[in-house]
């Protein structure tokens, strides 16, 4: 597909995303971690559509790529991702989320939900995990790839950089972690003058461990996201990549964003008829 | 291989338990091990299938994870390392990334209970504990190093998670006959038959259990010897005919004696309401033990041989006063 027409394609694909997860908020009465999964929404649209090989007629060959929710407290978006890819359906997912035996609930459950490639939830956790699927992907010769989605704020948990440090050193080169850098975790910023806990220099510090490292200056612009798979892809070397994509927590739906309170929260009607309007007035530029 | 050795030979369980796992990996591709810094009795294994070892450095959470990202892709992953760090440190990620995943990561720790003498940091005192609180996940323990070899060759296909417990496995006595004990997972052993009373016992501590009934044998006094070879699933069956015949037990380990073997048992009694004339636990109390070889150590907390024997001795003299 031509560029812009795949670019403005995929801009569409994350405006319906958000649209869904608003719908779903309103539909459902409790919680839903609405700031995290509106900043990694573009990066997941530009990964399933575009960035991993993966798809329903793949989902079973040892080729395909993997995908692994470590910030697992954002598993809405990501089956919301995977039915604008056609895996599940999404009115099944609105019907049942978060109800006594769904598939669907707040962390993503694979002993529930096979499509998915683990559990998760527990900060930290996935990039290990990820790193036992490259090891066997390396081996077998497969050619997988695999992806590892974190928040900023998951990478203090000491276990990221235990897998960080083990992947460079091992040099895995099938491996991609991808690091959702909206600067907010639950209850304060990272980036703010007396910060709590200030991450800088972050792409440093995993360039010191061995990694390649793609840094995204915007990483809710759809353009700078397709730039960092392609440059993903690219690159030839033996290192892990790591891309570093900066983005706003809450993008796309104006009163939530850089709002600490919308790390996890529910929309009212009303609320819901605001982000209905933004988005639409969005989805209407874009055409 | 086993009828090279015979009762009292001393062997290397790690190295014993590394080379069971590399002969399985010689006909099976899913066998991977992983180890902490820990791989220095996997020399066979690492020269045989280097490319399906992965020493991740010190870092038993990497590990834990690692292993459940292996099994996600099809492996049966062996863990090797020392039983406090796989199990403590990497708590969480052997509950959340293996056992709830129900993934079959095989968790071998060594050095359990009190046999470093490294003082307590290198104590797994609640590791049966912790390790038995999750979900799906098998524990064994192995009180003789022909039988850990066969522990490892039987977990191959076991469904689910497990985490075998060894003792210092440096040099460990071969306490059963060579081919004399049918393991099966999820089964005890009826070590010693006897009438009088039951010792409930697991790991380190059988050999001193056989080398106490044996004596008193010849006193007439009967004592029977359950090696508690599966602590979950407890096998039922074998506890409460036990402990219905004798109506005396004493639970024996080389664990806190709370949360290991005896809380097991005590549960499985009252549920069952068989309610023994009496119950000792013979354990770790609530302390942080210091240093010390393991003897001095079961000397110590009363764990040894002779202090069991006396209160043995003093169960049956009181069982007699009753009748």
């Amino acid at each position: 597909m031509e560029r812009q027409a795949l670019i403005k394609e995929l801009k569409l694909l994350a405006v319906e995303q958000r649209r869904r997860l608003i719908a779903l908020s309103e539909s459902y009465s409790g919680n839903i971690h609405l700031g995290g999964d509106m900043s990694m929404s573009d990066m997941l649209i530009a990964l399933y559509h575009y960035g991993m090989n993966l798809s329903v007629e793949n989902i079973s060959s040892p080729d395909r790529d993997r995908f692994v929710l470590s910030k697992g407290h954002a598993a809405v978006s990501m089956y919301i991702a995977m039915s604008l890819k056609g895996f599940m359906d999404f009115e099944e997912i609105k019907r049942t989320y978060g109800q006594l035996d769904s598939a669907y609930g707040m962390h993503p459950c694979k002993v529930r939900l096979s499509s998915l490639e683990c559990s998760s939830g527990s900060l930290g956790q996935g990039l290990s995990m990820a790193i036992g699927m490259a090891l066997m992907a390396r081996r077998r010769n497969h050619g997988a790839r695999v992806f590892c989605m974190m928040g900023d704020g998951e990478t203090c948990e000491g276990s990221v950089w235990e897998a960080a440090m083990y992947a460079g050193s091992a040099k895995l080169n099938n491996l991609i972690a991808l690091v959702d850098r909206n600067r907010q975790m639950m209850t304060s910023y990272t980036d703010v003058p007396g910060a709590n806990m200030n991450l800088e220099p972050y792409a440093d510090k995993w360039r010191a461990f061995g990694w390649h490292v793609i840094v995204v200056e915007d990483g809710n612009d759809m353009e700078q996201l397709i730039d960092a798979l392609d440059a993903m892809k690219a690159y030839e070397g033996n290192q892990p990549t790591a891309i570093i994509f900066n983005t706003v927590k809450g993008h796309g739906i104006s009163y939530m964003e850089r709002v600490l309170s919308w790390h996890s929260g529910s929309v009212t009607h009303e609320q819901a008829a605001v982000a209905f309007e933004e988005l639409e007035k969005e989805r209407m530029n874009l055409q | 291989m086993s009828q090279k050795y015979g009762i009292g030979d001393m062997l290397p369980t790690r190295k014993l338990l590394g080379d069971t796992i590399s002969e399985l990996a010689d006909r099976d591709e899913r066998v991977w091990t992983l180890s902490s810094d820990c791989g220095g009795n996997m020399g066979t294994f690492i020269q045989k299938h280097a490319d399906r070892f992965v020493d991740d450095g010190i870092a038993e959470q990497n590990a834990a994870g690692i292993a459940a990202g292996l099994a996600l892709s099809g492996a049966v992953p062996y863990i090797m390392g020392m039983a406090p760090f796989v199990t403590m440190r990497a708590f969480e990620q052997n509950r959340s990334a293996i056992a709830y995943q129900n993934l079959p990561v095989r968790i071998v720790g060594y050095v359990a209970g009190m046999t470093t003498g490294g003082g307590s940091t290198h104590y797994a005192m609640e590791d049966i504990a912790i390790m038995g609180a999750m979900a799906n996940m098998t524990v064994l323990s192995v009180s003789d190093p022909l039988l850990g070899a066969e522990a490892i060759r039987a977990s191959l296909d076991a469904p689910g998670p497990c985490y075998i417990r060894c003792g210092n496995g440096k040099a460990d006595p071969v306490i059963y006959a060579p081919g004399s004990v049918k393991l099966e997972i999820g089964k005890g052993i009826l070590a010693r038959e006897g009438g009088d009373v039951t010792i409930l016992t697991h790991g380190v501590m059988v050999k001193y259990a056989l080398s106490l009934a044996d004596r008193l044998r010849e006193e007439g006094i009967g004592v029977e010897v359950l090696d508690m070879f599966t602590i979950k699933p407890l096998d039922e069956d074998l506890v409460c005919a036990s402990v219905g015949k004798t109506r005396k037990a004493v639970v024996w380990e080389d664990h806190r004696t709370e949360g290991g073997l005896a809380t097991a048992v005590a549960e499985l009694l009252l549920e069952k309401k068989i309610m023994p004339d009496a119950f000792e636990r013979v354990g770790i109390p609530q302390v942080y033990p210091g240093f010390g070889s393991d003897a001095a150590l079961y000397g110590k907390y009363r764990m040894d041989e002779a202090s069991v024997e006396q209160l043995v001795r003093r169960m049956v003299k009181s069982g007699c006063k009753e009748s």
